[in-house]
């Protein structure tokens, strides 16, 4: 990772963090502005560790981020301007209302736009004059985001941001998103693991297991190559390329591939018959990825 | 810094004036009982101040321990505030409850004096050491919180260290007691004051975890 064109929005060059029984990393990631990047990875894959690191909230053991060519560590202050953060923690005044949380932040934030702030809290339907303690939880992820967005940043960093909204208000929060990244000239890194977000938001998927970075793929390159296939076969015990999860009952087989076209040629040279192949979802591949590992299953009766 | 500083101060006001108003109800209930009984003796004339020192303290202990983790977080993010001034919050706010809490305790004892008549010298030296213990005890607040997150963080050196500094400061503030002498007292426990507040905004700025 040698590659440092100041255009990246944020890069990641050997980011290392190590706690007792866990190391994230070293990771390697380049997000270019534009991009929507969906960080994909079961609880305790090192998601939010990551979001940190890149915030400057937790400083890496080894390696560093730079953010629109300005590193990264908590003494500094000029990278904070391109940044939004949404975390788990909303960090705000409990008994303040949220209006009057904004209005101490604007005095902290370089950049901060009244305006921006008022749009984006009529826009998510905001209720400004009720202290933070007594909104709900979706509302207190919109006045999160207010609070984020409302500097202008050219990156957005959400630690889990629908997580635990009903889907109503996950839905807004989706559109507001989406909107935000419309004009491409903002990156947005999120971490999920409500896998039906990806469809509607990400364009590409990073997939973390175990704090090591296991793919990072395009969203449409995903659902071009992986199938659901299944074919009446007598072989018994055939291996296929590209091949995740196998189950047989007998002569006829259901597999589910990562490079469907390499195993469907496979297939026509055994002779299989009855071939059927199906598309799947990109959570369902999102979760064929976060299993423990590629496996075969053979399902035999 | 005086910002975020003034935020915090005007956020937490509840807290202190519903602790000053408690303890100043309790140290005036304790007067009219010393102006009742008309027993000078009874009661020492600097207790009804002291509860008004306490106020301070404990307001402290609260704003220590109420998600100050989370809004540092934030406060970080938020542009131009570094560790050190986030620091610099940390370790000021316990000065300035306590400077409220003393300012009342101190117009309370006057008042005692002026109602009872009597002003003993020795009241007043009481008043100096105890009132500057509690503010010793409510600067220590930060520097555990620090050194236990160093030990978190891995950062044992530095976890030694702010356990170290707190072991001194407890010991300066036991020996403290036993002195005669005000101005030795004091210094005793200015120093354990001091210590704990430079030693806890170093640990802090030498976090490599702001989150928790």
């Amino acid at each position: 990772m040698n590659d440092h064109r100041p255009g990246a929005a944020a890069r990641l060059s050997g980011l290392t963090k190590r706690w007792p029984g866990f190391q994230l990393g070293p990771l390697d990631l380049v997000l270019e502005p534009g991009t929507v990047l969906a960080l994909v990875g079961p609880n305790g894959a090192g998601k939010t560790t990551t979001l940190n690191c890149m915030a400057g909230l937790i400083v890496p053991d080894e390696g560093g981020t730079e953010v629109y060519g300005s590193p990264v560590h908590p003494t500094l202050v000029e990278y904070r301007r391109d940044i939004g953060y949404v975390g788990e923690e909303n960090g705000f005044f409990q008994g303040w209302k949220a209006r009057r949380n904004l209005d101490f932040l604007a005095k902290l934030m370089p950049g901060w736009s009244k305006d921006r702030a008022r749009r984006l809290a009529e826009r998510f339907g905001l209720p400004m004059d009720k202290p933070v303690n007594k909104l709900s939880h979706g509302n207190r992820t919109k006045l999160a985001l207010v609070a984020a967005l409302a500097h202008g940043p050219r990156l957005l960093l959400l630690d889990e941001p629908t997580s635990g909204l009903d889907p109503v208000v996950r839905s807004e929060v989706l559109d507001v998103l989406w909107e935000i990244t419309e004009d491409g000239e903002h990156a947005v890194l999120y971490s999920t693991h409500v896998l039906s977000d990806i469809n509607r938001l990400a364009d590409e998927l990073a997939f973390l297991r175990d704090g090591q970075l296991v793919l990072r793929t395009g969203r449409d390159e995903l659902s071009e190559r992986w199938r659901r296939v299944s074919f009446r076969l007598q072989h018994e015990d055939v291996e296929l390329t590209g091949v995740v999860e196998h189950r047989r009952v007998r002569a006829e087989h259901q597999v589910i591939t990562r490079d469907s076209e390499a195993t469907l040629q496979q297939l026509a040279e055994l002779g299989a018959e009855a071939v059927e192949v199906s598309r799947m979802s990109v959570d369902e591949i999102a979760v064929q990825i976060l299993k423990e590992g590629h496996h075969v299953v053979r399902a035999e009766s | 810094m005086w910002y975020a500083l003034k935020a915090e101060l005007v956020y937490f006001r509840v807290w202190l004036l519903g602790g000053l108003g408690i303890a100043g109800g309790v140290s005036g209930l304790m007067l009219v009982l010393k102006f009742l009984v008309d027993d000078a003796e009874g009661i020492p004339g600097f207790l009804t101040g002291m509860f008004l020192f306490i106020a301070g303290m404990v307001v402290s202990f609260i704003v220590q321990s109420y998600r100050w983790e989370e809004r540092r977080t934030r406060l970080l993010l938020a542009g131009t505030l570094t560790p050190r001034q986030l620091a610099g919050v940390m370790v000021i706010l316990p000065v300035c409850f306590m400077s409220v809490g003393a300012l009342a305790g101190v117009v309370m004892i006057g008042l005692t004096a002026l109602i009872t008549g009597n002003l003993d010298p020795a009241d007043l030296r009481t008043t100096a050491v105890l009132g500057v213990e509690f503010w010793a005890y409510a600067q220590m607040g930060p520097l555990v919180q620090e050194a236990t997150a160093a030990r978190r963080q891995g950062r044992g050196r530095a976890a030694i260290a702010g356990w170290a500094v707190f072991a001194v400061a407890v010991l300066l503030l036991a020996v403290g007691m036993f002195f005669r002498h005000l101005i030795q007292a004091n210094l005793g426990q200015m120093t354990a004051i001091v210590m704990a507040m430079v030693v806890a905004a170093k640990l802090y700025t030498g976090r490599t975890d702001y989150t928790r």
